[in-house]
């Protein structure tokens, strides 16, 4: 199972995106805005990257994303309302979350029948199977890997232009029911089916890799142009109803997508505000220093500001097959000797950054549980760490730490050298090992080129801990191919059966619960040190209305925000 | 002594080599200057940052203090004094160790293509011209980005940025060594049997002292820029290790956040840049009195 890109997922979304309080305040002023009389305007959208893909098979996405879900309607989506609210997920096209049988083994949907595509024919069942057999052509990368693992017989299927027979385990009895055969119990399907790949697309529309050009709309929008990297623009789709969605406002007329922006270059014109910047949003850019330096006291830009929190850990990953990283004191005296506040203040400050003693960032639906084995306190405990060294016999200890060569994925020389500075203090001397960004998480995730210590980062592929704990920690998960991200290479029989034991769980409270105590049980191993768990903080223009960041991504939802 | 007497009575000149000479003694006495400041460049000190504000200094003019006399650096706390003498280090040792190395190989290939016979001559020149000819930034970005981490950083630049640039050196000793193998007393030193080694070493280089030590001058400040220029794109030494492009390539951001940040590597580069210049021209002028015309 290929897993490399949840993390490259939840990086984008960073860098950009979110906004977060934890608890879902509201800074912008909503009084005037009512969702029944918010339509009309056009919305631009400055951003550094993204629309480089806009087929539903291949982006992945957290929640279906955020321009993306202009655009496909899915099973479930998220349900888009801020804080804790906002981490659950909610019916889209189909009439509820799904109905479990055989031990969440299977799921069945039911579909609304006032669903339409751009061309005003019914979405059938049909159209969404055949959405997801697409996301296995290999024709079509990118997506997330998850119905692969999870699907009955479809770990080796390859598409419907290979293998037009489709995949037997998604059954479609009739036009508004499907059902789904897992081979293993997952009480967090509802939460995957929010996903891309359960956009309904017509067989008859279809051209491989070219639909991308104009994927057929069931959201808010359809394309009106689109050039891939540079903009994208999205106009009102007639046969889109809102009574059928209530989740997505939709209350621009029209939606310009501008990428290729340079961060400082966005933050800029959301905060003038010349012209129709005024009306700007922005998916990707997160507040530099010079904006920072001008929140928080009561300025005008405090009225333009969303901060939300998306669910993403930023830690040191021991490979503990690795001398001296196999032997626990080692592993623990560098918890103690690490200063959180360096590498906090190396990601931008406390506004962007938060210290994490825990692997599962602070969100309830992944089921955070606080615990602080290896207490560093703000700097660094180099004492503790001295004595635990000492009796190691590592009182000299030199080491090598790899981490990305930029700093845009918040895992580069900056937050190195912090953590250098810090093990310094403990007696430790550390060499920096550079890996290109592009190639880093090919290096770190196939065993034979891991090194013994790396920098790494770990978003959620939805709200809750099964994403965040599985890929990490699940022995089966190691992967020697490549594409690892047991980055500690650790396997404990136990720890895989009470993960399979929580993924049979189909009620979320019951499962935050066991995903915490299982956090807390391996923080005690001292696998990986966590560092930091992100904050986001996103400008938008004087005039955009209900801006709020919801509880799923941690940004403001364009599905919802008014420019009128 | 009237070398120098002309040399100095050009106010420039004497401008540019007092700058550059306190440049000099700054990076040979960095670790020195540091303790007497009682700072050194890697310790981080957060309780001097805003951390809410991103980062910032707190305290006027990024936190300059009694104990930090140019503040400290946004987002780490580390000493700026420090970090600028330790910068000064880098830039100018590597400028220079490259600089040795361009003449090294620009003079050896020069004075071999002109004393060799023609193929010889081709077969340097065009190897010079080749040199000339290919993208030299690109080309170190792309050796720099392969080499092993473990080597020697500053050390490596030093040769990545001789290697490429020697060519200019090369064409001018060739040009020179061309001219002065007509002259009378080569050709007196040829007839009475003296081999190609004894008439490149005895007669040849000293005439070629002037034109080269001109050029070097010049060559020293481009060194300069290409470092920094290396160090801005992320290819220089690497952290903790202080350089002046690297502060500025980190500096962009700040830029009005902690204007001082830009400032101080920036305006560093430009003066110790204008002062080897100013150093390069007067040489210039006062050595090779028959160019100084074409190139004022």
């Amino acid at each position: 199972m290929r897993r490399t890109l949840p993390i490259t997922f939840a990086l984008t979304l960073l860098a950009g995106a979110l906004a977060a309080c934890q608890g879902g305040g509201n800074e912008t002023s909503t009084a005037a805005f009512d969702p029944a009389t918010c339509q009309g305007g056009t919305l631009p959208v400055l951003n550094q990257s993204g629309i480089t893909h806009l087929d539903p098979a291949r982006l992945y996405t957290s929640g279906g994303g955020n321009i993306p879900s202009l655009l496909f309607r899915t099973l479930t989506t998220r349900n888009r309302q801020a804080g804790e609210a906002g981490a659950k997920p909610a019916p889209d096209l189909a009439t509820d979350l799904g109905t479990p049988s055989d031990g969440a083994k299977t799921w069945t949907y039911k579909l609304r029948s006032d669903i339409f595509f751009e061309d005003g024919s019914p979405i059938t069942a049909g159209d969404v199977k055949y959405g997801i057999e697409r996301s296995f052509a290999p024709e079509l990368p990118g997506g997330a890997p998850y119905l692969r693992d999870w699907l009955t017989g479809a770990a080796d299927y390859q598409g419907p232009y290979k293998q037009p027979e489709g995949i037997t385990s998604i059954e479609t009895p009739d036009d508004k029911t499907i059902i789904f055969k897992l081979s293993k119990p997952e009480g967090d399907f509802p939460y995957l089916a929010t996903a891309t790949q359960f956009a309904p697309v017509p067989k008859a529309k279809d051209k491989g890799a070219d639909y991308e050009k104009h994927p057929v709309s069931s959201g808010p929008y359809m394309v009106e142009s689109y050039e891939p990297k540079k903009t994208l623009n999205l106009v009102r789709n007639p046969h889109w109803s809102r009574t059928s969605d209530t989740l997505r406002y939709a209350c621009p007329d029209r939606i310009e997508v501008t990428a290729g922006l340079d961060s400082a270059v966005i933050n800029q014109r959301l905060q003038a505000g010349a012209g129709a910047d005024a009306n700007a949003t922005t998916t990707d850019a997160n507040v530099g220093p010079e904006q920072l330096a001008q929140l928080g006291n009561g300025g005008p830009l405090d009225k333009q500001v969303a901060r939300g929190e998306f669910p993403s850990t930023t830690y040191l990953a021991f490979n503990t097959s690795k001398k001296p990283f196999d032997d626990e004191r080692v592993r623990q005296a560098l918890s103690y000797a690490i200063n959180r506040t360096s590498v906090v203040n190396a990601l931008g400050g406390s506004a962007v950054a938060g210290p994490s003693t825990t692997f599962l960032p602070p969100q309830k639906a992944l089921g955070y549980t606080p615990y602080d084995y290896f207490p560093a306190g703000d700097a660094g405990n180099a004492a503790k760490a001295k004595e635990l060294l000492a009796a190691a016999g590592q009182s000299n200890l030199s080491i090598e730490l790899s981490h990305g060569n930029d700093d845009s994925e918040g895992i580069g020389p900056k937050v190195a050298a912090a953590v250098q500075d810090a093990f310094k203090q403990a007696g430790v001397t550390v060499t920096l090992n550079a890996i290109e960004t592009a190639t880093y998480r090919d290096v770190i995730g196939k065993p034979a080129t891991q090194p013994a210590l790396a920098l790494s980062t770990w978003g959620a592929d939805w709200p809750s801990g099964g994403p965040f704990l599985i890929p990490i920690f699940d022995g089966r998960q190691i992967i020697t191919a490549g594409g690892n991200f047991n980055l500690a290479q650790y396997n404990d029989p136990a720890v895989n059966s009470e993960i399979d034991a929580i993924n049979a769980l189909t009620d979320p409270a019951a499962a935050q619960a066991r995903w915490g105590a299982l956090d807390a049980k391996l923080g005690k191993l001292a696998l990986v040190i966590p560092l930091t768990h992100e904050k986001d903080v996103n400008l938008f223009g004087r005039n955009v209305k209900n801006a709020v960041p919801d509880g799923w991504r941690g940004q403001y939802d364009l599905s919802r925000v008014s420019v009128k | 002594m009237t070398l120098l007497r002309r040399l100095f009575d050009d106010r420039a000149f004497a401008t540019g080599a007092v700058i550059a000479g306190i440049m000099i003694l700054i990076a040979v006495f960095a670790p020195l200057l540091t303790k007497l400041a009682g700072q050194d460049p890697t310790t981080f000190h957060n309780e001097l940052l805003d951390s809410a504000r991103g980062g910032v200094p707190i305290g006027r003019f990024g936190g300059i203090s009694g104990e930090h006399w140019l503040g400290v650096e946004p987002g780490t706390g580390r000493d700026l004094f420090a970090r600028v003498v330790y910068g000064a280090r880098v830039s100018l040792g590597v400028a220079l160790s490259a600089l040795a190395l361009q003449l090294l190989i620009g003079v050896g290939v020069g004075v071999a293509a002109g004393l060799g016979g023609r193929y010889a001559d081709a077969a340097l020149s065009r190897l010079t011209d080749l040199t000339l000819a290919f993208p030299s930034l690109v080309l170190a970005i792309a050796l720099l980005a392969i080499v092993p981490q473990n080597w020697p950083r500053p050390l490596l630049l030093a040769v990545v940025i001789a290697l490429l640039q020697w060519g200019g050196t090369a064409r001018i000793t060739r040009g020179e060594t061309l001219s002065l193998k007509t002259r009378d007393y080569v050709a007196a030193a040829q007839v009475s049997g003296a081999g190609p080694w004894r008439v490149a070493r005895r007669e040849i280089l000293p005439g070629l002292a002037a034109p080269v030590l001109t050029y070097a001058a010049l060559v020293l400040p481009s060194n300069m820029i290409t470092e920094a220029g290396l160090s801005f794109l992320g290819v220089g030494v690497r952290p903790p290790t202080p350089s002046w492009g690297q502060m500025l390539s980190s500096a962009t951001t700040w830029f009005r956040a902690d204007p001082m940040y830009v400032f101080l590597p920036g305006g560093l580069l430009f003066l110790t840049l204008l002062a080897f210049m100013l150093v390069a021209n007067g040489v210039r002028r006062v050595i090779d009195p028959r160019q100084s015309e074409v190139l004022r």
